[in-house]
């Protein structure tokens, strides 16, 4: 019944197709540093807040 | 609620099964009912993993932890985007190249039969006796506030969720996972507009924030290495990191929602979506109950938010003097509030600062007053509930909010308890159908028909036990919190055998899972003989199952062929 393995080899390797993306390293990186941004946003909420 | 509310209820709630339902009726394809449709893009994964982590309890207590002890819990989730872009790049594409159903089948393909079934079965048992808490713990709540019977609530939530999963499978509940999040963020949106336009004329958002921020509720992130504290940027990170992994990456009711899908791409988005957003999303959600607290400042409220518990045990005499006290500092804490926000338009610093001492001072009163109220609720029946915070938030709905939206927002709670619910029995029905029943009758696996029906089966099963298991735990009082328990304990081994099979390339099947039996007692052994916080039995065992897992491969035979 599972469908036979290897369906998605060739497309690990292929771009992610995301505009201003060419690599999938560069998707990770760009979501990494939107988290560094969100935590400084919060620390910058947290300084004028509190 | 009125005839409006109960239209809005009914018609988005019924309505996205119904048509969830309908839509799917006619799934025949094993591969459809267990991985959802073939050509699902991202937004459409995104939503169904977010829409399942979302559970009801997600909208009742964040809110009230907001309003209780501020945002700081949002840091919780700062290990959640680190965690999300291991997934993508480690855990997702090798459960699409093996094209797996489940995740416990990868490890039969790593390791062998007895390692996958060991997988399975952790999972089968903590999601399992966890399926009951996640129907019982919002009805409870939602019984109470609004005077339902309990078991109406658990009946009408269950066989809801029943109808349309077993239907449909996977693909249904991935289709009314889009619709159930799209009636959850119309909702809370309107549940922040509704609380913006009641705060007092001439406050706005940045007048309450900063009365909100004065009081403590604003502190988003706290840098302090003292272990003692709960929330902090390391224990989010590093802690957020691990359970995220766990929860992402091994937990069925996830893994289920991303690798079906076009491509590895929908899936990989659909995560990054998730890792995205998740934060902001926590954040609003905190805020609110942050901006709640400020708004009840101002308005009369009650000194405990469970009223039913407080009026069961109201006979005493000490309950009237209690709220006349509390009516009477809520007061004096808002003309303290007043004196300080006119004190920060004047340029003197020395009268500000006085002001908003005599504000904290005055708003310590009233909290210390709800401390009271507890007390007096535990003297009067030891085995009273004392936490209220979970009933904040849904006392607001019912209390400010106009008809229509306030059935709005109770549609919102039930969206919120189905999507979660729906993922859980698919994954827990899919889960016994391709790594046990299959395991234990193999000449049956090429029949896809039969296929399909024992999943239906094993779905429709599941949530009959979640559905029974809810009507009994009205019965234990502390049934939730052993729950959780019972899910940190299996959680840590669960990871460790994943971790291990992407990590440690040299372990084979029979030192890992000696390895993690080995770490599964101790950590039972653990708990009955130390006395730490639960939440860490998910690090301690799952680096036990690793640190096993080496030795024995160090002193066992060459690892075995995998058989899975």
């Amino acid at each position: 019944m599972t469908p036979a393995p290897g369906r998605d080899e060739r497309s690990e390797t292929e771009p992610p197709d995301v505009p201003g993306f060419r690599t999938w390293r560069g998707v990770y990186l760009f979501v990494f540093g939107w988290f560094v941004l969100v935590v400084i946003l919060l620390t910058v909420f947290t300084g004028i807040f509190s | 609620m009125n005839v409006a509310d109960w239209v809005v209820l009914l018609g988005t709630i019924v309505g996205i099964a119904a048509y969830g339902s309908w839509r799917t009726r006619q799934v025949r394809s094993l591969n459809t009912y267990l991985r959802g449709n073939a050509s699902t893009g991202w937004g459409t994964i995104g939503l169904s993993v977010m829409a399942t982590q979302a559970s009801a309890i997600t909208f009742l207590s964040i809110p009230g932890q907001g309003f209780e002890s501020g945002i700081g819990f949002v840091q919780n989730y700062f290990g959640l985007p680190l965690a999300l872009i291991v997934v993508c790049a480690v855990f997702l594409p090798m459960y699409r190249r093996l094209n797996v159903y489940t995740a416990y089948e990868f490890l039969g393909r790593r390791f062998d039969k007895k390692t996958r079934l060991l997988g399975a079965g952790l999972f089968l048992l903590q999601r399992g006796l966890a399926a009951g808490v996640t129907i019982y713990a919002p009805a409870i709540i939602i019984s109470t506030v609004l005077g339902w019977p309990l078991d109406l609530v658990i009946v009408f939530t269950g066989l809801l969720v029943i109808v349309y999963t077993v239907t449909g499978g996977s693909e249904a509940v991935a289709l009314t996972h889009k619709w159930q999040m799209a009636v959850i963020s119309v909702g809370m949106v309107t549940a922040m507009v509704v609380l913006l336009r009641r705060l007092p004329d001439g406050l706005g958002f940045t007048g309450a924030a900063h009365v909100a921020g004065a009081l403590g509720k604003l502190q988003a992130v706290d840098f302090s290495l003292d272990p003692s504290r709960r929330y902090t940027v390391w224990t989010g990170v590093f802690g957020g990191l691990f359970l995220s992994l766990s929860y992402f990456g091994t937990d069925q009711s996830q893994v289920q929602r991303y690798i079906g899908g076009a491509s590895l791409r929908e899936g990989r988005l659909g995560l990054m979506f998730n890792a995205v957003l998740k934060i902001p999303m926590q954040f609003a959600i905190l805020l609110l109950g942050a901006l709640l607290f400020v708004f009840y400042q101002f308005a009369p409220h009650p000194v405990f938010f469970n009223q039913a518990e407080w009026r069961r045990h109201a006979q005493d005499g000490r309950f009237p003097a209690l709220e006349a006290q509390h009516a009477s500092a809520v007061a004096q804490s808002e003309s303290a509030i007043r004196a300080w926000l006119q004190a920060r338009t004047s340029d003197d610093a020395a009268r500000e600062a006085s002001a908003r001492v005599a504000m904290v001072a005055a708003s310590h009163r009233t909290h210390e007053i709800r401390a009271e109220a507890k007390a007096a609720l535990v003297a009067a029946d030891p085995r009273a509930k004392t936490t209220d915070s979970d009933y904040v938030f849904i006392t607001f709905i019912l209390t400010q909010l106009p008809h229509g939206a306030v059935g709005l927002l109770v549609a919102v709670m039930f969206a919120a308890a189905l999507s979660s619910k729906a993922s859980e029995l698919a994954a827990l029905g899919t889960t016994t159908t391709i790594d046990f029943w299959r395991h234990f009758r193999p000449l049956a696996a090429d029949d896809e028909a039969r296929n399909v029906r024992a999943a239906r089966r094993f779905t429709a099963l599941w949530g009959v036990f979640a559905v029974a298991f809810a009507l009994f735990a009205g019965f234990a009082e502390n049934l939730i919190e052993a729950i959780n328990i019972l899910g940190s304990i299996f959680y840590g081994v669960l990871l460790g055998l994943f971790v291990v099979a992407f990590f440690f390339r040299r372990v084979g099947g029979s030192a890992v899972f000696f390895a993690a039996v080995t770490a599964q007692a101790l950590v039972i052994v653990m708990y009955f003989s130390l006395n730490i916080g639960y939440l860490w039995y998910n690090l301690i065992g799952c680096a036990a199952c690793i640190a096993f897992s080496v030795a024995l491969q160090a002193v066992l035979p060459p690892r075995a062929r995998a058989d899975g």
